[in-house]
């Protein structure tokens, strides 16, 4: 084995080599370097006038279209290092709702909050010059985050589960498909019918249905939550403010 | 009073990072060294403690920025051997491409570190206008230059975009007729340069061993381990490269042993883009993690990266350890130095790619 080894080995000695080559080989290296960087372009730009031409996936600081953000509060949950936020806000159209703020100062600009937002109104925007004299101009309202959308600014991650992978298909899914999407399960024993998930989903993806029963106690009929799974966006909104714990996601496998 | 005690660092040329190595000197001789770290301290380990599994990833890349997808590869690494998940061929291929492009932009930005340590601009310069050429091809693929958060539980993010493989093709022609003809005049038939890297810091075979040293450093005394063939992950078992061995133990076979690995990544990721099939590149992995422990460790350019996991059935690892390379490889620093020259300490300490990031996490 040493032998073989000590055989691949390419280490040449000094005395091997010849003046004329440790002196006159790199002077004709750099000199041709000089030589293609005269004739041609060199590899630097003029940065303030000239800009590197950014690969349409680029993270640079996040970027919102305010009409489609439909409040699931993904993007709040799923940020690293929490900065995002969501504030009430004075919309002319939409009227007063609550849309996401990014301290970009904190932001590291890792796409998570465009990769998991349903409506793809979080993306991902090319721009990198972020420099400001305050740390309260970094803070940036929904109103600044705002950025005109193109083709390609938002992040897709096609996904396939394991079952399928097994089953030997080779068809991946884009978020929100409802073969790799999380479902919401309910533990009727535990329901005291109170409607809060129906109102907190953001997507009226909860109806409350008549079980035909009736509460002894109150007389009055009592009622189940109904999830339409094809609007629910996985926001686990609805499993967070039942105050009996009898929501859970159930995971797509 | 003969000898004296000197500080190198934290801020000083020499020290790649935020270290301290005092130094005894004796006249011009080390007799005794002490590498001093944790100045750059940020508590990464607890850090994560508080974030979810899928949150980690960012983090992961910001343990060395120089290599940043070996970092975030292994943590998802480790998390599928806690979950068991298991990762569709075609983003495992991606991951070695992707991974041995990493390797090679490291060694660059190694190798121009070493240049500027030995007063050579020329070999910065021409190493980061190489290095430039593949953060493009991965910038295109994940959209950042450096912090590419990229490698997902269960695959990678995306597939690779179009046009990736022949861009590739043509940097690696270009980079290696650079490394065969350019880099070879600038290192291997400089004069300077050789002197002041061969038979300086030597690293014994038995020494590298019995300190841990691992990767590069180790291969460069004559050592013949390296994860990617012993142990291997992904698909190194499939392609077919050299585990490059130097017997010298010295900086200029450290040197050596980098840049034919430069040489061997180019090979594995040509074979790499002729093996690997359309498919799925990424499954939905679970939410929570079951109440048990995994380990896994991969060949990070600068040595063994180890993560080891204990998961207590919530989406949070309950303790997550990193072992660094460059952590164990800085205790070999008394054995190489001691007897060396002042001015020699660059070199050396240069030729063991230090990287504090990870060191400190
Ligand atoms: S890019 Fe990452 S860090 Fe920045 S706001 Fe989005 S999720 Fe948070
Ligand atoms: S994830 Fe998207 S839709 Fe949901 S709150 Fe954030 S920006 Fe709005
Ligand atoms: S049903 Fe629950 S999880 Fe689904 S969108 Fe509504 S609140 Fe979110």
């Amino acid at each position: 084995m040493a032998e073989e080894v000590k055989k691949r080995t390419t280490y040449r000695s000094r005395k091997e080599l010849k003046p004329r080559l440790y002196i006159g080989d790199p002077m004709v290296a750099v000199f041709r370097t000089l030589v293609r960087t005269t004739i041609n372009r060199p590899n630097t730009i003029l940065y303030p006038w000239e800009k590197l031409i950014m690969p349409d996936c680029f993270r640079g600081r996040p970027g919102i279209r305010l009409e489609k953000c439909i409040e699931c509060k993904k993007c709040v949950k799923i940020c690293p290092n929490q900065c995002i936020q969501m504030v009430p806000i004075d919309h002319p159209t939409l009227g007063k709702v609550n849309r996401p703020q990014v301290y970009v100062a904190r932001c590291m600009m890792c796409g998570y909050c465009a990769e998991v937002c349903p409506t793809n109104a979080m993306m991902v925007t090319p721009e990198f010059e972020l420099a400001a004299y305050t740390r309260s101009d970094l803070m940036f309202d929904p109103f600044k985050l705002q950025y005109e959308h193109k083709p390609g600014y938002e992040v897709h991650s096609p996904m396939i589960t394991p079952s399928e992978l097994k089953a030997g298909k080779t068809e991946s899914h884009d978020k929100g498909d409802m073969a790799i999407k999380d479902t919401v399960e309910l533990d009727p024993k535990k329901c005291i019918s109170c409607q809060r998930c129906a109102k907190t989903c953001p997507v009226g993806a909860i109806t409350m249905a008549d079980t035909g029963e009736v509460n002894p106690k109150t007389n009055k009929p009592v009622k189940r939550p109904v999830f339409d799974n094809n609007k629910c966006v996985s926001c686990e909104q609805c499993v967070e403010v039942c105050p009996k714990s009898c929501l859970s996601m159930k995971e797509a496998m | 009073m003969t000898e004296m005690w000197m500080n190198m660092g934290p801020q000083h040329p020499m020290t790649h990072g935020l270290w301290n190595l005092r130094v005894k000197v004796d006249g011009e001789k080390i007799t005794e060294a002490q590498p001093v770290i944790g100045y750059l301290h940020r508590g990464w380990e607890k850090m994560v403690e508080a974030r979810d599994f899928q949150q980690i990833i960012p983090m992961a890349d910001r343990l060395c920025y120089g290599s940043s997808m070996t970092w975030s590869h292994l943590y998802c690494r480790t998390i599928e051997e806690l979950m068991d998940v298991e990762v569709p061929e075609r983003a495992q291929w991606i991951r070695v491409i992707v991974c041995e492009m990493q390797r090679i932009a490291s060694h660059l930005m190694w190798l121009a570190a070493v240049g500027t340590d030995l007063g050579s601009y020329t070999i910065f310069l021409y190493c980061m206008r190489e290095r430039e050429l593949f953060l493009d091809q991965l910038m295109n693929l994940t959209g950042a230059r450096m912090t590419y958060n990229y490698p997902r539980i269960g695959g990678v993010r995306n597939d690779l975009p179009e046009n990736f493989e022949r861009d590739t093709l043509r940097v690696l022609n270009l980079f290696e007729k650079r490394l065969k003809t350019e880099y070879e005049a600038l290192c291997d038939k400089t004069v300077s340069y050789r002197m002041r890297m061969e038979n300086t810091g030597y690293l014994s075979k038995a020494d590298a061993m019995n300190l841990g040293v691992t990767g590069p450093n180790m291969r460069g005394s004559g050592v013949d381990f390296d994860i990617r063939r012993d142990d291997p992950y992904e698909k190194y078992d499939e392609v077919d490269f050299e585990v490059c061995v130097e017997q010298e133990g010295d900086s200029y076979a450290r040197y050596r042993v980098r840049m034919r690995e430069m040489q061997e990544s180019c090979n594995i990721i040509r074979q790499a883009f002729k093996k690997m099939r359309p498919g799925p590149v990424r499954v939905k992995a679970p939410r929570n993690a079951p109440k048990k422990t995994a380990f896994a460790h991969v060949e990070d350019p600068r040595g063994e990266g180890l993560m080891y996991v204990v998961g207590d059935g919530t989406n949070q690892p309950y303790r997550l350890k990193v072992r660094s390379p460059i952590f164990v490889s800085v205790s070999a620093a008394p054995v190489m130095l001691i007897g060396e020259k002042v001015a020699d300490v660059p070199a050396i300490m240069g030729s063991i790619d230090m990287c504090l990031g990870e060191t400190d996490r």
